[in-house]
């Protein structure tokens, strides 16, 4: 995987995003040639996969707790940053997500714009009060691509590692 | 002797009585009995009537108005109760309050007759860990008109009253400044019951019945926990409304009344055009049901370290810290504290140089700066040298506002000075702490005097001075993204502050004692303590030129004693015309 000017990471716990191709829920129903029968089961790991994806930015988009914050890196005393929100980047590059070859992996690629919310230090009296009013946060977009690992955990598709990097 | 109208402890010193529910409640029945009193007579308005008032989410009441000070109440389905209760109007607007006998609680009723809209204000004591705080629920509705269609409208909770001010005089004499600079805080000044000499904050609400007509709620939280509600013409500049709650003696106050005003001027609003939305802070946390009642408050007495001399001294034994360099953890670049994301490079031009700061009240204080930020200080007369780390700041050319720690003395003193070498004048505001009610809160001194230096000539009687200039004024500051604030300089010995919401709606507001010194024209030397807060000294220095702003805070907490550089940008937000209500009159009290 190409990871550039990398920054912090979530590692997200094994089972708690999953997603299961269609083509492992029960027998094949018609006996087709085996190029038609790879292609099928790839298309549906790629299906699974992108509903497990999406499933997580829903996730993480709607602030569950579980999920959200995933930590970027940090830029100030006592800032601690964490994203609010991913969405597509339509003016980026299209969404990659590629297959390893014994099909028990997956990588990809997303070009997205990300709300990341900066924790304002308790330091005085005034950012005290900000928090204290149900704020205290600095919020921005910001250009990022994120790089997700899948990996197929007893027939079902997980996220492993995901991570922001500038774009 | 004649008096004085000075109280003998201001708002915020008072240790009020944490009544218990039993003495509230006996305290309360003569009043739920008779009705609130009322300096102005009755209005007999509702007189032989009957109302059905519904509102949405909340209670039915069905009153029947037995006379102008009694009337019988059925909440929902239940049994009819009898009660005093008295009632006030503005032309077509009626207020109307009563408490319901046996309970600690009660109404506070706003009728529009013209629209049949209502706003009804549930309160009652005892929901709050301490008693005499009044509660509110606020519902909208209507006034039921038998064969009508119920009206679609509502009151609505909006913005519109943010940044005005008046002056309110009621009809039983109580005098006071009302200041609405957040939509959901305001500031007042009580000129007769406390003499004008401070501000203070309370949460508030603010109700939209047309454009010229609105409501208003302050709750002195932290304080008596009164409860004040008004509606007000804005144009006539009248007002009719109620106060609830126990006053520093205990003693019920619960009077309905009427009241002339004047208005003092408009501040600015900085919420987006359009934006005329109310209640900008979230009742409850997020993810959490606000429970009946529930609003932001600020309590910041609550939350203080109140520390005695012996713990002030062991802490500022274990950390003392002036200008903690930038950049220590975790960001290279990274300002010293989230005030100082504006603040800019500290001057150089003081290093090298050695001055005498010559104060009139005060020993004179020798320096030598080494460098950017190392200086020596010694008292005159005396031949030790005490090193101290400084920072010096340059608000305008040849003005330094510098600011260092006096190691050693027994009041952890430091010294926010201002030197105009233009001038060859000095303010010093001299902290110190060891303070009567709290030994971390801050004091100060105010030192003026003229700096001896090779070259400069000083003055032999001009000094900087007290100013009122910047009484009335409102500035807001922008210390580093997402850190918003605005001073509004409310008397002249007391300021607010006002923390921005994200729609940069006012939100939070507290006030504290101040003083202002006119440095030049267009720059002011301003200093606020935060008593019974966070015990915080600041200093501004505000170039109204430049609409910048540098400052130190000096503060003692549990975790030592810190001296800090800050920097805001600001914008001039408006001025209301106050000045004259705090002259001094040749037969004392307070002068229109």
């Amino acid at each position: 995987m190409t990871t550039k000017a990398s920054t912090r990471r979530t590692f997200l716990k094994n089972g708690a995003l999953l997603a299961v191709p269609l083509a492992a829920a029960g027998p094949v129903a018609v006996a087709a040639d085996d190029s038609l029968q790879a292609r099928l089961a790839k298309l549906e790991d790629e299906a699974a996969i992108r509903s497990v994806h999406h499933d997580w930015l829903r996730r993480i988009n709607s602030g569950e707790p579980e999920i959200a914050p995933l930590l970027v890196n940090s830029a100030g005393p006592g800032l601690a940053q964490a994203v609010r929100g991913v969405a597509p980047d339509h003016a980026g590059e299209p969404d990659l997500i590629e297959l390893a070859g014994d099909g028990q992996s997956a990588f990809g690629r997303f070009h997205c714009l990300v709300q990341i919310e900066t924790m304002l230090a308790k330091d005085s009296t005034l950012a005290q009060m900000a928090h204290a009013q149900g704020a205290g946060f600095v919020s921005r977009t910001e250009r990022r691509i994120l790089y997700v690992r899948y990996a197929k955990t007893g027939g079902a598709w997980v996220i492993a590692h995901a991570e922001l990097a500038l774009s | 002797m004649p008096g004085t109208p000075y109280p003998k402890e201001q708002m915020h010193r008072i240790a009020y009585t944490k009544l218990t529910k039993d003495e509230i409640s006996k305290k309360l029945q003569p009043a739920a009995a008779n009705g609130p009193t009322s300096a102005s007579p009755l209005s007999g308005v509702f007189v032989g009537k009957s109302l059905r008032i519904f509102t949405d989410n909340g209670p039915s009441l069905s009153y029947t108005f037995h006379g102008n000070n009694r009337l019988s109440l059925t909440e929902n389905s239940g049994s009819s109760v009898h009660a005093g209760y008295g009632a006030l109007a503005l032309d077509n607007i009626v207020f109307f309050s009563h408490m319901i006998p046996g309970t600690v609680r009660g109404y506070a009723v706003v009728v529009d007759r013209r629209t049949n809209l209502a706003t009804v204000f549930d309160l009652w004591f005892c929901g709050y860990k301490d008693n005499r705080e009044v509660q509110r629920e606020i519902y909208y509705g209507y006034v039921e008109d038998p064969g009508q269609e119920p009206p679609k409208e509502r009151h609505v909770p909006t913005n519109r009253v943010e940044g005005k001010g008046f002056y309110w005089k009621q009809d039983n004499g109580i005098e006071t400044l009302e200041f609405y600079p957040s939509a959901a805080y305001s500031n007042f000044v009580e000129l007769s019951r406390l003499g004008g000499e401070l501000g203070f904050c309370g949460p508030s609400d603010y109700i939209k019945i047309d454009e010229n007509h609105y409501i208003y709620t302050r709750t002195e939280c932290e304080f008596s926990g009164t409860f004040t509600s008004y509606v007000m013409d804005l144009n006539r500049i009248e007002q009719v409304g109620v106060r609830l709650g126990f006053n520093a003696q205990d003693a019920l106050e619960y009077y309905v009344f009427l009241g002339k005003g004047e208005w003092l001027g408009q501040l600015a609003q900085f919420e987006k055009f359009g934006d005329e939305s109310g209640n900008p802070l979230p009742a409850a946390a997020p993810g959490q049901k606000a429970e009946k009642g529930a609003r932001r408050v600020y309590r910041p007495f609550e939350t203080m370290a109140k520390m005695t001399p012996a713990q002030v001294n062991a802490a500022c034994a274990k950390h003392t810290s002036a200008f903690a360099p930038r950049g220590i953890s975790p960001g290279a670049n990274a300002p010293a504290t989230s005030m100082a994301g504006n603040l800019g490079p500290n001057s150089g031009w003081l290093a090298g140089k050695s001055l005498t700061l010559r104060y009139d009240t005060a020993p004179a204080m020798e320096y030598r700066f080494d460098d950017a930020e190392t200086l020596h200080w010694r008292k005159e007369g005396r031949s030790d040298w005490v090193k101290a780390r400084y920072q010096a700041y340059e608000s305008m050319p040849g003005v330094f506002l510098f600011g260092h720690l006096l190691e050693g003395k027994p009041n952890h003193d430091g010294h926010m000075v201002v030197v105009d070498f233009d001038e060859a004048l000095v303010t010093c505001f001299n902290g110190f702490l060891n303070t009567p009610y709290f030994a971390n809160e801050a004091g100060v001194n105010i030192h003026f005097g003229v700096i001896e230096m090779e070259g400069l000539i000083p003055p032999k009687y001009r000094r900087h001075v007290l100013t009122d200039e910047m009484v009335g004024r409102a500035v807001s500051q922008n210390y580093a993204p997402g850190l918003t604030s605005m001073h509004l300089y409310t008397t002249p010995y007391s300021l607010s502050w006002i923390i921005f919401t994200p729609s940069d709606a006012g939100g939070l507001e507290w006030s504290g004692p101040a003083g202002y010194v006119k440095i030049r024209n267009g720059l002011y030397f301003i200093y606020w303590l935060e008593e019974a807060c966070n015990g915080t000294l600041g200093t501004i220095l505000v170039n109204l030129h430049t609409m910048r702003d540098v400052g130190i805070g000096y503060n003692c907490g549990e975790n030592g004693l810190n001296m800090n550089a800050m920097g805001a940008h600001e914008r001039l937000a408006g001025q209301f015309d106050v000045r004259r209500f705090y002259q001094v009159k040749a037969q004392g009290g307070v002068v229109l």
